[in-house]
């Protein structure tokens, strides 16, 4: 029986279903004569419950991560409030009832309150609430709690969900699947699933309820496919994927400790995306040289008010500390009338692609906005290889006051004695028409291109991608976008610059060797295709290469050339 | 009794483990000491009543405290807010 969920964590799982039952606990409400013993009791099964919570904590932290292990934290504050004791304590000494019944009341209230809330952060305390009153429920009723601790190897877990507290004892070693009918791709369970690299398939809203312990259950951690008593040839069907997976996987590691070295010698880097600092622990674990573009529009968003230059500072220090004196390269902020940043007092575009966005709305608020940023990535730039990027470029004078303000905020720092890069590298994003055509003159005024090809396809095609009438059109393999992406790596190259693309096509299998053989220098992409594409360079040589990718300069259509790279990788062995 | 208003600066507002550190502090003194935020108030001693206001980032709240220590109880208060709360350094 074949059923469909969300894959939260890729991998392939072939085991025996060990389903984790929600035991359905009744609580009855009891009258009790000995009320000092009910207080008494409760007291110490709630320290005891508290102590054992740290324990759990401690052990998450130490098998997954720091972020699941706060989870636990959380709960012990939320039982150690005073008030939420008092309200319990009270209604077993004026209610002369039993404790488990008044712990189900007093937390269900509250978990209400916070159900009831407009805001995703309070729902999940809604969730906290629930999961510490089960919890302290079976303990005083003396029911076993779920140890998933002891299940078996070969195991998959098939569960409602997954809560905190059942997650900490999970053995990894063990456990080769999860399957849970609730959850998305960012539930704690998918999120504990990832950290500890077990294949899970997430909201099966139809997961059957009769799905028995013990049968066979195969699962596909990417597609989200999931398979109950699988038929012989599926088995063997899923036992082919998961050695091609395994494979692969091994075959990537391989490529982690190897530099980006193509068959000729040439080297490039391969280095990372980022939108947010967390995100750098995954570039280094997939081996990224660094750092190609770093999104900092997170620091403006969701919330009320301007980060501050501090707050900016520390994040922008954080990331270039993480890489080590590998290059960071950091692009200012590109926001504009298609996000709404209420504090910011932006008016809606009507047009917001060709309006008021990125380097025009920074360069228009430099006081509240541009000077601060510019002053935080100067002074990071003390604790690391930080370079700085200008997003959305189409004319000489962008570049030229942009750089000004850096120069006035260098002479700044320099009077006030504050550290930081004086060599520091200022370059530009490359994805405009009117960027690509100006190339040329543009390579002499600044450190280096970053070739931003989502954009850029976009500008060249006049298509909005996001309008699936048109999305035919958006494509890097058009012949425009091509003819304008080779005379932005010749123009760079020409000049003795580092030319670069922090867009999708960087991590494109078929084009890898096209930009490669053209010259490219820094191919920058999401962690998970860092490795990938470092096996595809390592097959390329870039000096037999060159005549073959040079005749897409000469073909007129999409799918010609498509055909034509697809026949060059296929050579290639990629 | 002494009464302040005071804005909350840090990203998450008084969010867990911002509400946390809060009670805390407030535990440490003997004095009555509240939360008031539009309409409701709160037990600054209860981590749970505090995040029923739902304080967010840029919000201003106002906190009273009573009692013999009222006004070390205040400034330990005002200092921890302004703080951020250890999140923005």
């Amino acid at each position: 029986m074949k059923i469909y969920g969300v894959g939260a964590a890729e991998g392939i799982g072939i085991g025996i279903a060990k389903v984790v039952k929600e035991q359905s606990v009744e609580v009855v409400k009891r009258n009790i004569s000995d009320i000092e013993f009910e207080v008494t009791n409760f007291t110490e099964i709630l320290e005891l419950t508290k102590a054992e919570t740290e324990e759990m904590s401690r052990s998450l932290e130490k098998n997954a991560s720091a972020k699941e292990a706060e989870i636990l934290v959380g709960h012990i504050m939320l039982m150690s409030d005073p008030m939420l004791i008092d309200e319990m304590v009270n209604l077993i000494k004026n209610e002369k009832i039993c404790a488990e019944y008044a712990v189900e009341e007093v937390c269900n209230q509250y978990a209400a309150v916070f159900a009831s809330m407009d805001d995703e952060l309070m729902q999940q305390r809604a969730a906290d609430m629930r999961d510490i009153k089960d919890r302290l429920i079976k303990k005083i009723m003396g029911l076993e709690s779920n140890d998933l601790s002891t299940l078996p190897h070969g195991s998959i877990l098939v569960a409602k969900d997954l809560t905190p507290s059942m997650t900490a004892g999970l053995n990894p070693e063990n456990v080769l699947g999860i399957v849970t009918e609730f959850g998305g791709k960012t539930s704690h369970s998918a999120i504990l699933a990832r950290a500890l690299e077990i294949p899970a398939v997430v909201g099966l809203s139809d997961l059957p309820e009769d799905i028995e312990d013990g049968s066979e259950i195969v699962l596909d951690g990417e597609s989200g496919e999931v398979i109950v008593l699988p038929t012989e040839s599926e088995k063997s069907e899923y036992t082919d994927k998961k050695k091609k997976y395994d494979e692969a996987k091994k075959l990537l590691k391989k490529y982690l400790t190897l530099p980006s070295v193509s068959k000729d010698g040439k080297q490039v880097e391969i280095v990372g995306n980022i939108g947010s600092p967390d995100d750098v622990k995954k570039v280094i674990e997939n081996g990224g040289e660094g750092i190609g573009l770093f999104r900092t529009e997170f620091l403006f968003m969701d919330r009320d008010c301007m980060p501050t230059e501090e707050e900016q500072f520390e994040s922008y220090k954080q990331v270039a500390t993480a890489m080590e004196g590998k290059p960071v390269i950091i692009r200012t902020l590109d926001i504009g009338g298609d996000k709404e940043i209420p504090y910011m007092g932006i008016a809606q575009d009507e047009n917001p692609f060709l309006g008021y966005r990125a380097i025009r709305l920074c360069l228009d608020r430099k006081d509240d906005i541009y000077i601060p940023q510019l002053r935080a990535l100067l002074r990071a730039s003390a604790f690391g290889n930080i370079k700085i990027m200008l997003p959305l470029i189409t004319s000489m004078d962008e570049i030229r006051e942009a750089k000004s303000l850096i120069k006035n905020i260098k002479a700044e720092l320099d009077e006030k004695n504050i550290a930081y890069n004086k060599d520091i590298e200022v370059g530009i994003m490359v994805e405009t028409a009117a960027a690509s055509l100006l190339a040329d003159l543009f390579a002499k005024e600044v450190d280096f291109f970053s070739i931003g090809t989502n954009d850029l396809i976009q500008y060249t095609m006049s298509v909005d991608r996001g309008n699936v009438k048109v999305a035919n059109l958006y494509s890097a393999f058009s012949p425009a976008v091509l003819r304008s992406i080779n005379r932005v790596i010749t123009e760079g190259k020409k000049a003795g610059i580092m030319v670069g693309m922090c867009g999708e096509a960087a991590a494109d299998p078929l084009l890898v060797p096209v930009l490669l053989a053209w010259g490219l220098d820094e191919f920058s992409m999401s962690a998970s295709s860092i490795l990938k594409s470092r096996q595809i360079v390592s097959l390329c040589d870039s000096k037999d290469l060159r005549a073959k990718v040079d005749k897409v300069l000469e073909m007129g259509c999409e799918s010609e050339i498509k055909d034509y790279l697809k026949k060059i990788s296929e050579e290639l062995g990629c | 009794m002494v009464s302040e208003e005071l804005k909350v600066i840090n990203p998450s507002g008084l969010h867990l483990r911002p509400a946390g550190s809060l009670c805390k502090e407030a535990l440490k003194y003997d004095s009555k000491i509240n939360i008031i935020f539009k309409d409701a108030t709160a037990n600054a001693k209860s981590v749970l009543s505090v995040l029923a206001t739902c304080v967010k980032c840029g919000d201003v709240i106002t906190i009273t405290c009573e009692g013999k220590d009222e006004k070390e109880a205040m400034e330990a208060l005002r200092n921890l807010i302004n703080s951020g709360f250890g999140e923005v350094k």
